[in-house]
Protein backbone atom coordinates (compact mmCIF):
# COMPACT_ATOMS: atom_id res chain seq x y z
CA UNK A 1 0.00 0.00 0.00
CA UNK A 2 1.36 2.94 -1.19
CA UNK A 3 1.76 6.27 1.93
CA UNK A 4 0.71 9.30 1.73
CA UNK A 5 3.20 11.98 1.19
CA UNK A 6 3.43 14.33 3.92
CA UNK A 7 1.77 17.28 3.06
CA UNK A 8 4.63 20.30 2.14
CA UNK A 9 3.82 23.38 4.75
CA UNK A 10 3.00 26.43 3.03
CA UNK A 11 4.73 30.41 3.30
CA UNK A 12 1.81 32.33 3.43
CA UNK A 13 4.43 35.29 2.75
CA UNK A 14 6.98 33.99 -0.17
CA UNK A 15 6.21 35.93 -3.75
CA UNK A 16 4.22 33.04 -5.22
CA UNK A 17 1.62 32.63 -2.40
CA UNK A 18 1.04 36.26 -2.50
CA UNK A 19 0.94 36.81 -6.67
CA UNK A 20 -1.27 33.18 -6.72
CA UNK A 21 -3.48 35.00 -3.41
CA UNK A 22 -3.59 38.07 -5.58
CA UNK A 23 -6.09 36.80 -7.83
CA UNK A 24 -8.07 33.69 -6.17
CA UNK A 25 -8.63 36.46 -3.75
CA UNK A 26 -9.86 38.78 -6.09
CA UNK A 27 -12.43 36.43 -7.26
CA UNK A 28 -13.49 35.61 -3.62
CA UNK A 29 -14.11 39.25 -3.50
CA UNK A 30 -15.50 39.48 -6.80
CA UNK A 31 -17.75 36.69 -6.23
CA UNK A 32 -19.10 38.03 -3.23
CA UNK A 33 -19.80 41.30 -4.80
CA UNK A 34 -21.66 39.91 -7.79
CA UNK A 35 -23.79 37.95 -5.35
CA UNK A 36 -24.89 40.95 -3.32
CA UNK A 37 -25.57 42.76 -6.95
CA UNK A 38 -27.54 39.77 -8.27
CA UNK A 39 -29.59 39.09 -5.02
CA UNK A 40 -30.75 42.84 -4.67
CA UNK A 41 -32.00 42.49 -8.23
CA UNK A 42 -33.44 39.34 -7.78
CA UNK A 43 -35.06 40.65 -4.83
CA UNK A 44 -36.81 43.25 -7.12
CA UNK A 45 -38.29 40.15 -9.55
CA UNK A 46 -39.63 38.35 -5.93
CA UNK A 47 -41.64 40.90 -4.16
CA UNK A 48 -42.90 38.18 -1.47
CA UNK A 49 -39.33 37.20 -0.29
CA UNK A 50 -37.59 40.66 -0.66
CA UNK A 51 -36.89 40.96 2.75
CA UNK A 52 -34.92 37.55 2.76
CA UNK A 53 -33.41 38.55 -0.15
CA UNK A 54 -31.86 41.77 1.14
CA UNK A 55 -30.87 39.81 4.51
CA UNK A 56 -28.80 37.80 1.73
CA UNK A 57 -27.59 40.69 -0.45
CA UNK A 58 -25.66 42.25 2.94
CA UNK A 59 -24.60 38.81 4.22
CA UNK A 60 -22.70 38.87 1.10
CA UNK A 61 -21.25 42.06 1.11
CA UNK A 62 -20.18 41.01 4.80
CA UNK A 63 -18.32 38.62 3.56
CA UNK A 64 -16.47 40.59 0.70
CA UNK A 65 -15.22 42.67 3.20
CA UNK A 66 -14.00 39.66 4.98
CA UNK A 67 -12.01 38.47 2.36
CA UNK A 68 -10.65 42.23 1.96
CA UNK A 69 -9.54 41.59 5.20
CA UNK A 70 -7.62 38.63 4.25
CA UNK A 71 -5.95 39.73 1.37
CA UNK A 72 -5.07 43.12 3.65
CA UNK A 73 -3.62 40.73 6.22
CA UNK A 74 -1.58 39.02 3.55
CA UNK A 75 -0.10 42.16 2.19
CA UNK A 76 -2.45 41.53 -1.29
CA UNK A 77 -3.80 43.57 -3.72
CA UNK A 78 -6.30 41.87 -4.91
CA UNK A 79 -6.26 42.06 -9.01
CA UNK A 80 -9.97 42.67 -9.82
CA UNK A 81 -9.67 43.20 -13.25
CA UNK A 82 -8.87 39.45 -13.43
CA UNK A 83 -11.40 38.68 -11.89
CA UNK A 84 -14.29 40.81 -12.98
CA UNK A 85 -13.26 38.94 -16.23
CA UNK A 86 -13.46 35.57 -14.78
CA UNK A 87 -16.64 36.28 -13.24
CA UNK A 88 -17.82 37.92 -16.75
CA UNK A 89 -19.72 35.04 -18.78
CA UNK A 90 -21.75 34.10 -15.81
CA UNK A 91 -22.68 37.65 -14.93
CA UNK A 92 -23.43 38.16 -18.73
CA UNK A 93 -25.88 35.38 -18.57
CA UNK A 94 -27.51 36.41 -15.14
CA UNK A 95 -27.62 40.14 -16.34
CA UNK A 96 -29.48 38.72 -19.62
CA UNK A 97 -31.76 36.43 -17.94
CA UNK A 98 -33.31 39.00 -15.77
CA UNK A 99 -33.58 41.49 -18.43
CA UNK A 100 -36.20 38.66 -19.99
CA UNK A 101 -37.90 38.35 -16.59
CA UNK A 102 -36.21 34.18 -16.46
CA UNK A 103 -35.62 34.20 -12.79
CA UNK A 104 -35.20 29.94 -12.57
CA UNK A 105 -31.97 31.15 -14.91
CA UNK A 106 -30.46 33.95 -12.20
CA UNK A 107 -31.73 31.66 -9.43
CA UNK A 108 -29.84 28.69 -11.31
CA UNK A 109 -26.94 30.85 -11.83
CA UNK A 110 -26.65 32.47 -8.40
CA UNK A 111 -28.23 30.40 -5.35
CA UNK A 112 -26.87 26.97 -7.24
CA UNK A 113 -23.93 27.53 -9.40
CA UNK A 114 -22.39 30.28 -8.13
CA UNK A 115 -23.01 29.66 -4.38
CA UNK A 116 -22.32 25.87 -4.49
CA UNK A 117 -18.97 27.27 -6.43
CA UNK A 118 -18.00 29.56 -3.46
CA UNK A 119 -19.03 26.17 -0.41
CA UNK A 120 -16.38 24.07 -2.75
CA UNK A 121 -13.83 26.43 -2.93
CA UNK A 122 -14.28 28.24 0.70
CA UNK A 123 -14.18 23.93 2.01
CA UNK A 124 -11.04 23.10 0.53
CA UNK A 125 -9.90 26.48 1.09
CA UNK A 126 -10.00 26.21 5.28
CA UNK A 127 -7.57 23.36 5.83
CA UNK A 128 -4.87 24.89 4.22
CA UNK A 129 -5.54 28.73 5.03
CA UNK A 130 -3.39 31.27 7.29
CA UNK A 131 -5.37 31.41 10.29
CA UNK A 132 -6.93 34.75 9.87
CA UNK A 133 -7.91 33.92 6.80
CA UNK A 134 -9.25 30.37 7.81
CA UNK A 135 -11.51 32.26 10.75
CA UNK A 136 -13.04 34.27 8.40
CA UNK A 137 -13.98 31.79 5.94
CA UNK A 138 -15.37 29.28 7.91
CA UNK A 139 -18.08 31.95 9.15
CA UNK A 140 -18.79 32.37 5.78
CA UNK A 141 -19.09 29.08 4.54
CA UNK A 142 -21.66 28.39 7.32
CA UNK A 143 -23.94 31.02 6.05
CA UNK A 144 -23.61 30.49 2.44
CA UNK A 145 -25.41 27.11 2.77
CA UNK A 146 -28.18 28.91 3.74
CA UNK A 147 -28.19 31.21 0.68
CA UNK A 148 -28.03 27.66 -1.61
CA UNK A 149 -30.60 26.35 0.90
CA UNK A 150 -32.58 29.94 -0.38
CA UNK A 151 -32.28 28.77 -4.05
CA UNK A 152 -33.22 25.18 -3.43
CA UNK A 153 -36.39 25.70 -1.07
CA UNK A 154 -37.64 28.53 -4.39
CA UNK A 155 -36.99 25.82 -6.98
CA UNK A 156 -37.97 22.89 -4.95
CA UNK A 157 -41.83 24.98 -4.70
CA UNK A 158 -42.01 25.77 -8.15
CA UNK A 159 -40.31 22.22 -9.89
CA UNK A 160 -42.49 21.00 -12.19
CA UNK A 161 -42.80 24.53 -13.89
CA UNK A 162 -38.97 25.50 -13.08
CA UNK A 163 -37.37 22.05 -14.50
CA UNK A 164 -37.42 22.76 -18.31
CA UNK A 165 -36.30 26.27 -17.81
CA UNK A 166 -33.53 24.91 -15.02
CA UNK A 167 -32.37 22.13 -17.64
CA UNK A 168 -31.52 24.92 -20.69
CA UNK A 169 -29.82 27.16 -18.22
CA UNK A 170 -27.57 24.14 -16.51
CA UNK A 171 -26.17 23.48 -19.98
CA UNK A 172 -25.67 26.88 -21.03
CA UNK A 173 -23.52 27.83 -17.50
CA UNK A 174 -22.55 24.84 -16.10
CA UNK A 175 -19.79 24.09 -18.66
CA UNK A 176 -18.48 27.99 -17.56
CA UNK A 177 -17.91 26.26 -13.63
CA UNK A 178 -15.79 24.07 -15.65
CA UNK A 179 -13.67 26.61 -17.48
CA UNK A 180 -13.29 28.84 -14.62
CA UNK A 181 -11.94 25.90 -12.48
CA UNK A 182 -9.51 25.21 -14.89
CA UNK A 183 -8.56 28.55 -14.87
CA UNK A 184 -7.30 28.85 -11.69
CA UNK A 185 -6.28 25.43 -11.60
CA UNK A 186 -2.57 26.12 -11.35
CA UNK A 187 -2.80 29.68 -8.51
CA UNK A 188 -5.46 27.23 -6.54
CA UNK A 189 -3.05 24.34 -5.97
CA UNK A 190 0.30 26.80 -5.06
CA UNK A 191 -2.71 27.99 -1.87
CA UNK A 192 -3.09 24.07 -1.52
CA UNK A 193 -6.14 23.38 -3.25
CA UNK A 194 -6.33 20.58 -5.65
CA UNK A 195 -8.04 21.04 -8.84
CA UNK A 196 -9.55 17.43 -8.28
CA UNK A 197 -10.72 17.90 -5.09
CA UNK A 198 -12.43 21.52 -5.98
CA UNK A 199 -14.32 19.76 -8.68
CA UNK A 200 -15.05 16.75 -6.32
CA UNK A 201 -16.36 19.16 -3.76
CA UNK A 202 -18.52 21.03 -6.54
CA UNK A 203 -20.04 17.88 -7.82
CA UNK A 204 -21.43 16.69 -4.48
CA UNK A 205 -23.16 20.22 -3.18
CA UNK A 206 -24.29 20.74 -6.43
CA UNK A 207 -25.84 17.47 -7.03
CA UNK A 208 -27.39 17.34 -3.54
CA UNK A 209 -28.86 20.80 -4.41
CA UNK A 210 -30.53 18.84 -7.68
CA UNK A 211 -31.43 16.46 -5.71
CA UNK A 212 -33.07 18.80 -3.07
CA UNK A 213 -34.80 20.42 -5.71
CA UNK A 214 -36.44 17.08 -7.40
CA UNK A 215 -34.42 15.76 -10.15
CA UNK A 216 -33.84 12.11 -9.59
CA UNK A 217 -30.74 10.62 -9.69
CA UNK A 218 -30.49 9.94 -13.39
CA UNK A 219 -31.44 13.23 -14.07
CA UNK A 220 -28.71 14.39 -11.62
CA UNK A 221 -26.40 12.64 -13.35
CA UNK A 222 -26.84 13.80 -16.71
CA UNK A 223 -27.72 17.25 -15.80
CA UNK A 224 -24.12 17.07 -14.10
CA UNK A 225 -21.95 15.79 -16.69
CA UNK A 226 -22.89 18.92 -18.90
CA UNK A 227 -20.49 20.52 -17.26
CA UNK A 228 -18.18 18.64 -19.07
CA UNK A 229 -18.54 20.05 -22.55
CA UNK A 230 -16.13 22.06 -23.69
CA UNK A 231 -16.60 25.82 -24.05
CA UNK B 1 -61.25 -4.99 7.50
CA UNK B 2 -58.27 -6.42 7.16
CA UNK B 3 -54.75 -5.62 9.10
CA UNK B 4 -51.85 -6.85 6.65
CA UNK B 5 -50.59 -4.36 4.84
CA UNK B 6 -49.00 -5.03 1.56
CA UNK B 7 -45.52 -5.63 1.17
CA UNK B 8 -44.50 -1.64 -0.22
CA UNK B 9 -46.75 -0.12 2.63
CA UNK B 10 -44.70 -2.49 5.34
CA UNK B 11 -41.38 -1.14 3.68
CA UNK B 12 -42.21 2.52 3.50
CA UNK B 13 -43.07 2.27 7.54
CA UNK B 14 -39.51 1.37 8.16
CA UNK B 15 -37.34 4.28 8.93
CA UNK B 16 -33.81 2.25 9.40
CA UNK B 17 -31.46 1.30 6.61
CA UNK B 18 -28.19 -0.47 5.90
CA UNK B 19 -25.66 0.38 3.34
CA UNK B 20 -23.05 -0.83 1.53
CA UNK B 21 -20.08 1.27 0.05
CA UNK B 22 -18.04 -0.25 -2.78
CA UNK B 23 -16.48 0.49 -6.24
CA UNK B 24 -15.48 -1.22 -9.21
CA UNK B 25 -12.30 -3.06 -9.67
CA UNK B 26 -10.68 -1.06 -12.79
CA UNK B 27 -11.31 2.04 -14.94
CA UNK B 28 -12.14 -0.06 -17.76
CA UNK B 29 -14.52 -1.75 -15.69
CA UNK B 30 -15.68 1.91 -14.46
CA UNK B 31 -16.56 2.54 -17.88
CA UNK B 32 -18.42 -0.34 -19.20
CA UNK B 33 -20.47 -0.31 -16.07
CA UNK B 34 -21.20 3.96 -16.91
CA UNK B 35 -21.95 2.20 -20.69
CA UNK B 36 -24.05 -0.52 -19.37
CA UNK B 37 -26.08 1.67 -16.90
CA UNK B 38 -26.93 4.14 -19.65
CA UNK B 39 -24.18 7.42 -18.83
CA UNK B 40 -21.85 7.54 -22.16
CA UNK B 41 -20.71 10.78 -20.46
CA UNK B 42 -19.29 9.20 -18.14
CA UNK B 43 -18.01 5.91 -20.20
CA UNK B 44 -15.86 8.28 -21.86
CA UNK B 45 -13.87 9.91 -18.92
CA UNK B 46 -10.45 9.03 -17.86
CA UNK B 47 -8.99 8.51 -13.91
CA UNK B 48 -9.04 12.24 -13.65
CA UNK B 49 -12.03 12.17 -13.60
CA UNK B 50 -13.11 9.41 -11.65
CA UNK B 51 -10.91 11.19 -9.23
CA UNK B 52 -13.02 13.73 -9.07
CA UNK B 53 -16.47 12.47 -9.47
CA UNK B 54 -19.18 12.32 -6.59
CA UNK B 55 -20.50 9.04 -5.03
CA UNK B 56 -23.47 8.15 -5.79
CA UNK B 57 -26.83 5.90 -4.49
CA UNK B 58 -27.08 3.61 -7.60
CA UNK B 59 -29.10 1.02 -6.47
CA UNK B 60 -31.80 0.03 -3.55
CA UNK B 61 -31.79 -2.47 -1.96
CA UNK B 62 -34.28 -5.24 -0.81
CA UNK B 63 -33.59 -8.23 1.65
CA UNK B 64 -36.32 -11.10 2.66
CA UNK B 65 -35.50 -13.07 5.87
CA UNK B 66 -36.39 -16.75 5.84
CA UNK B 67 -38.62 -15.25 8.37
CA UNK B 68 -39.85 -13.08 6.50
CA UNK B 69 -38.62 -9.85 8.02
CA UNK B 70 -37.84 -7.29 5.20
CA UNK B 71 -34.88 -4.59 5.46
CA UNK B 72 -34.26 -1.75 3.24
CA UNK B 73 -30.95 -1.13 1.89
CA UNK B 74 -28.73 1.34 -0.45
CA UNK B 75 -25.49 0.46 -2.29
CA UNK B 76 -23.38 3.88 -2.58
CA UNK B 77 -20.73 3.94 -5.21
CA UNK B 78 -17.42 5.77 -4.11
CA UNK B 79 -16.14 6.30 -7.78
CA UNK B 80 -12.79 4.97 -5.89
CA UNK B 81 -11.07 2.85 -8.42
CA UNK B 82 -7.69 0.70 -7.64
CA UNK B 83 -5.52 2.28 -10.36
CA UNK B 84 -6.12 5.37 -8.13
CA UNK B 85 -3.54 3.93 -5.84
CA UNK B 86 -1.31 2.70 -8.33
CA UNK B 87 -0.82 6.35 -9.83
CA UNK B 88 -0.41 7.83 -6.00
CA UNK B 89 -3.51 9.55 -6.08
CA UNK B 90 -3.57 8.91 -2.69
CA UNK B 91 -5.47 11.99 -1.38
CA UNK B 92 -8.16 11.37 -4.17
CA UNK B 93 -8.36 7.54 -3.30
CA UNK B 94 -9.10 8.76 0.60
CA UNK B 95 -11.64 11.41 -0.61
CA UNK B 96 -13.41 9.30 -2.34
CA UNK B 97 -14.19 6.13 0.84
CA UNK B 98 -14.69 9.86 2.90
CA UNK B 99 -16.83 11.44 1.06
CA UNK B 100 -18.89 8.29 0.36
CA UNK B 101 -19.26 7.83 4.12
CA UNK B 102 -20.57 11.21 4.31
CA UNK B 103 -23.37 10.53 1.45
CA UNK B 104 -24.41 7.78 3.32
CA UNK B 105 -24.66 9.35 6.69
CA UNK B 106 -26.32 12.14 4.96
CA UNK B 107 -29.13 10.07 3.42
CA UNK B 108 -29.92 8.43 6.36
CA UNK B 109 -28.18 5.03 6.74
CA UNK B 110 -27.63 3.34 9.83
CA UNK B 111 -25.18 0.95 9.80
CA UNK B 112 -23.07 1.06 6.43
CA UNK B 113 -20.41 -1.63 5.63
CA UNK B 114 -16.74 -0.46 3.85
CA UNK B 115 -16.53 -3.05 0.82
CA UNK B 116 -13.86 -3.81 -1.10
CA UNK B 117 -11.05 -1.24 -0.73
CA UNK B 118 -12.85 1.28 1.11
CA UNK B 119 -12.06 -0.49 4.50
CA UNK B 120 -7.95 -1.18 3.83
CA UNK B 121 -7.86 2.61 2.89
CA UNK B 122 -9.80 3.99 5.84
CA UNK B 123 -7.49 2.10 7.73
CA UNK B 124 -4.33 2.11 6.13
CA UNK B 125 -4.78 6.14 5.96
CA UNK B 126 -6.03 6.63 9.56
CA UNK B 127 -8.78 8.55 7.98
CA UNK B 128 -10.69 8.10 11.70
CA UNK B 129 -8.57 11.56 12.04
CA UNK B 130 -11.18 13.12 9.90
CA UNK B 131 -14.54 13.87 11.53
CA UNK B 132 -16.00 16.83 9.62
CA UNK B 133 -16.66 16.42 5.83
CA UNK B 134 -18.47 19.52 4.52
CA UNK B 135 -21.52 20.14 7.15
CA UNK B 136 -21.52 16.89 8.01
CA UNK B 137 -19.94 15.28 11.15
CA UNK B 138 -19.09 11.77 10.52
CA UNK B 139 -20.44 9.32 13.05
CA UNK B 140 -18.31 6.48 12.72
CA UNK B 141 -21.36 4.10 15.13
CA UNK B 142 -23.02 4.01 11.80
CA UNK B 143 -19.54 2.25 9.88
CA UNK B 144 -18.35 -0.79 9.94
CA UNK B 145 -15.53 -2.36 8.17
CA UNK B 146 -17.27 -6.41 8.07
CA UNK B 147 -14.24 -8.04 8.64
CA UNK B 148 -15.93 -10.07 12.01
CA UNK B 149 -18.19 -11.49 9.68
CA UNK B 150 -15.52 -12.11 6.65
CA UNK B 151 -13.25 -13.76 8.84
CA UNK B 152 -16.15 -15.88 10.48
CA UNK B 153 -17.03 -17.01 6.98
CA UNK B 154 -13.70 -18.04 5.80
CA UNK B 155 -13.25 -19.72 9.15
CA UNK B 156 -16.46 -21.91 8.74
CA UNK B 157 -15.05 -22.30 4.83
CA UNK B 158 -12.00 -24.00 6.31
CA UNK B 159 -14.16 -26.43 8.36
CA UNK B 160 -16.65 -27.28 5.90
CA UNK B 161 -14.68 -28.12 3.18
CA UNK B 162 -11.26 -29.28 4.75
CA UNK B 163 -14.37 -32.00 6.31
CA UNK B 164 -15.90 -32.57 2.47
CA UNK B 165 -12.10 -33.32 0.98
CA UNK B 166 -11.17 -35.83 3.68
CA UNK B 167 -8.19 -33.60 5.45
CA UNK B 168 -8.89 -33.69 9.01
CA UNK B 169 -8.28 -30.71 10.81
CA UNK B 170 -6.70 -31.78 13.89
CA UNK B 171 -3.73 -33.63 11.47
CA UNK B 172 -3.75 -30.43 8.97
CA UNK B 173 -1.37 -27.83 8.86
CA UNK B 174 -2.78 -24.30 8.10
CA UNK B 175 -1.02 -21.49 6.65
CA UNK B 176 -2.51 -17.95 6.84
CA UNK B 177 -1.10 -15.25 3.83
CA UNK B 178 -2.10 -11.87 5.79
CA UNK B 179 -1.83 -13.47 9.53
CA UNK B 180 -1.30 -10.07 11.24
CA UNK B 181 -3.85 -8.31 9.24
CA UNK B 182 -7.15 -7.60 10.91
CA UNK B 183 -9.03 -10.19 9.29
CA UNK B 184 -5.92 -12.75 9.10
CA UNK B 185 -5.28 -12.41 12.81
CA UNK B 186 -9.07 -13.32 13.66
CA UNK B 187 -9.01 -16.59 11.25
CA UNK B 188 -5.65 -17.53 13.32
CA UNK B 189 -7.74 -16.80 16.90
CA UNK B 190 -11.02 -18.73 15.81
CA UNK B 191 -8.85 -21.54 14.68
CA UNK B 192 -6.37 -21.90 17.61
CA UNK B 193 -9.40 -21.43 19.80
CA UNK B 194 -12.18 -23.50 18.58
CA UNK B 195 -10.25 -26.12 16.38
CA UNK B 196 -8.46 -28.82 16.94
CA UNK B 197 -5.98 -28.08 13.84
CA UNK B 198 -2.03 -29.17 14.57
CA UNK B 199 -0.02 -26.32 12.81
CA UNK B 200 -0.59 -22.71 12.45
CA UNK B 201 2.10 -21.04 10.07
CA UNK B 202 2.03 -17.38 9.97
CA UNK B 203 2.85 -15.34 6.87
CA UNK B 204 3.18 -11.60 6.90
CA UNK B 205 5.62 -9.00 6.17
CA UNK B 206 6.10 -7.14 9.54
CA UNK B 207 8.40 -9.14 12.10
CA UNK B 208 7.14 -7.20 15.30
CA UNK B 209 3.25 -7.81 14.58
CA UNK B 210 4.21 -11.66 13.96
CA UNK B 211 6.09 -12.13 17.39
CA UNK B 212 3.17 -9.97 18.86
CA UNK B 213 0.58 -12.31 17.21
CA UNK B 214 2.54 -15.35 18.32
CA UNK B 215 2.12 -13.92 21.50
CA UNK B 216 -1.39 -13.73 21.62
CA UNK B 217 -1.88 -16.86 20.41
CA UNK B 218 1.05 -18.66 22.47
CA UNK B 219 2.00 -21.07 18.86
CA UNK B 220 2.46 -20.25 15.32
CA UNK B 221 5.14 -20.42 13.36
CA UNK B 222 6.35 -17.60 11.31
CA UNK B 223 7.66 -18.57 7.74
CA UNK B 224 8.01 -17.03 4.23
CA UNK B 225 5.06 -17.97 1.78
CA UNK B 226 7.69 -20.54 -0.40
CA UNK B 227 8.43 -22.31 2.91
CA UNK B 228 5.25 -22.43 4.48
CA UNK B 229 3.06 -23.62 0.81
CA UNK B 230 4.72 -27.18 0.53
CA UNK B 231 3.91 -27.88 3.93
CA UNK B 232 0.45 -26.32 4.35
CA UNK B 233 -3.03 -29.20 3.19
CA UNK B 234 -5.00 -25.72 3.74
CA UNK B 235 -4.37 -22.08 2.95
CA UNK B 236 -5.86 -19.79 4.01
CA UNK B 237 -5.22 -16.03 2.12
CA UNK B 238 -6.51 -12.79 2.93
CA UNK B 239 -3.40 -10.59 2.26
CA UNK B 240 -3.80 -7.08 0.93
CA UNK B 241 -1.12 -7.33 -2.32
CA UNK B 242 -1.71 -5.31 -5.02
CA UNK B 243 -1.68 -8.52 -7.70
CA UNK B 244 -2.28 -11.90 -7.38
CA UNK B 245 0.61 -14.38 -7.27
CA UNK B 246 1.46 -17.25 -9.47
CA UNK B 247 1.80 -20.52 -7.79
CA UNK B 248 2.55 -23.74 -9.23
CA UNK B 249 0.72 -27.13 -8.58
CA UNK B 250 3.73 -28.91 -7.82
CA UNK B 251 4.74 -26.60 -4.88
CA UNK B 252 1.74 -27.26 -2.98
CA UNK B 253 0.85 -30.71 -1.12
CA UNK B 254 -2.08 -32.50 -2.33
CA UNK B 255 -4.75 -32.43 -1.41
CA UNK B 256 -4.66 -28.95 -0.85
CA UNK B 257 -7.28 -26.71 -0.22
CA UNK B 258 -6.67 -22.79 -0.53
CA UNK B 259 -9.47 -20.26 0.57
CA UNK B 260 -8.59 -17.21 -0.93
CA UNK B 261 -10.48 -14.33 0.71
CA UNK B 262 -8.04 -11.38 -0.56
CA UNK B 263 -9.02 -7.94 -2.07
CA UNK B 264 -7.89 -8.15 -4.28
CA UNK B 265 -8.02 -11.67 -4.73
CA UNK B 266 -4.40 -13.17 -3.85
CA UNK B 267 -4.59 -15.82 -6.50
CA UNK B 268 -3.23 -15.68 -10.05
CA UNK B 269 -3.54 -18.94 -10.77
CA UNK B 270 -6.26 -21.10 -12.22
CA UNK B 271 -5.24 -24.62 -11.03
CA UNK B 272 -6.61 -27.51 -13.09
CA UNK B 273 -5.63 -29.96 -11.09
CA UNK B 274 -7.52 -32.41 -8.89
CA UNK B 275 -5.76 -32.59 -6.46
CA UNK B 276 -5.64 -28.78 -5.25
CA UNK B 277 -8.98 -26.68 -4.25
CA UNK B 278 -9.53 -23.08 -4.78
CA UNK B 279 -12.79 -21.71 -2.87
CA UNK B 280 -13.46 -17.98 -3.09
CA UNK B 281 -13.38 -16.99 -0.04
CA UNK B 282 -15.72 -14.82 2.19
CA UNK B 283 -18.70 -14.72 0.37
CA UNK B 284 -22.17 -15.72 0.97
CA UNK B 285 -25.05 -16.76 -0.03
CA UNK B 286 -28.29 -15.83 1.21
CA UNK B 287 -31.53 -18.20 1.06
CA UNK B 288 -33.83 -16.05 -0.68
CA UNK B 289 -32.98 -13.87 -4.16
CA UNK B 290 -32.09 -10.25 -2.75
CA UNK B 291 -34.11 -7.79 -5.06
CA UNK B 292 -30.76 -5.98 -6.42
CA UNK B 293 -28.98 -5.32 -9.49
CA UNK B 294 -25.66 -4.50 -8.46
CA UNK B 295 -24.37 -7.86 -7.60
CA UNK B 296 -24.47 -8.34 -11.39
CA UNK B 297 -21.62 -5.28 -11.87
CA UNK B 298 -19.59 -7.08 -9.21
CA UNK B 299 -19.32 -10.51 -11.46
CA UNK B 300 -20.74 -12.52 -8.64
CA UNK B 301 -21.94 -16.65 -10.05
CA UNK B 302 -25.33 -16.20 -7.62
CA UNK B 303 -25.95 -12.29 -8.28
CA UNK B 304 -29.11 -12.96 -6.93
CA UNK B 305 -27.83 -14.45 -3.51
CA UNK B 306 -24.29 -14.22 -3.12
CA UNK B 307 -22.54 -11.20 -1.79
CA UNK B 308 -19.41 -10.06 -0.25
CA UNK B 309 -19.72 -11.23 3.99
CA UNK B 310 -18.91 -7.69 5.04
CA UNK B 311 -21.78 -6.57 3.10
CA UNK B 312 -23.64 -9.32 4.87
CA UNK B 313 -22.41 -7.79 7.94
CA UNK B 314 -24.33 -4.86 7.59
CA UNK B 315 -27.41 -6.41 6.75
CA UNK B 316 -27.20 -8.75 9.58
CA UNK B 317 -26.83 -5.93 12.10
CA UNK B 318 -29.62 -4.10 10.47
CA UNK B 319 -31.91 -7.37 10.91
CA UNK B 320 -30.80 -7.69 14.62
CA UNK B 321 -31.16 -3.30 14.64
CA UNK B 322 -27.90 -3.40 16.01
CA UNK B 323 -26.97 -0.21 15.09
CA UNK B 324 -23.22 -0.16 15.83
CA UNK B 325 -20.06 0.05 14.47
CA UNK B 326 -19.60 -3.74 15.40
CA UNK B 327 -15.92 -4.00 13.57
CA UNK B 328 -13.89 -1.30 13.84
CA UNK B 329 -9.95 -1.37 15.18
CA UNK B 330 -10.93 -4.71 15.43
CA UNK B 331 -12.81 -7.91 14.36
CA UNK B 332 -14.91 -9.31 17.12
CA UNK B 333 -14.03 -13.24 16.30
CA UNK B 334 -13.00 -14.73 19.60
Amino acid sequence: MPQLEASSTIDFHSEVYKDAYSRINAIVIEGELEANGNYKQLAESLPDDQAELIKLAKMELRHMKGFQACGKNLNVSPDMEFAQKFFSELHNNFQAAWQDGRIITCLLIQSLIIETFAIAAYNIYIPVADDFARKITEGVVKDEYQHLNYGEQWLKANFESAKAELEVANRQNLPLVWKMLNQVATDAEVLGMEKDALVEDFMITYGEALANIGFNNREVMRLSAQGLAVV
Amino acid sequence: MSFHAPDSQVFSNQSRMFGLIGHLTSLEHAQSVARDLGYPEYADQGLDFWCSAPPQIVDTIRVKSATGQVIEGRYVESCFLPEMLAARRIKAATRKIINAMAHAQKHGVDITALGGFSSIIFENFNLNQIHQVRNIKLDFHRFTTGNTHTAYIICRQVEQASRKLGIELSRATVAVCGATGDIGSAVCQWLNARTDIQDLLLIARNQERIQQLQDRLGRGKAMTLEEALPQADIVVWVASMPKGVEIEAAALKQPCLMVDGGYPKNLATRFNHPAVHVLKGGIVEHSLDIDWRIMNIVNMDVPARQLFACFAESMLLEFEKWYTNFSWDETRLR
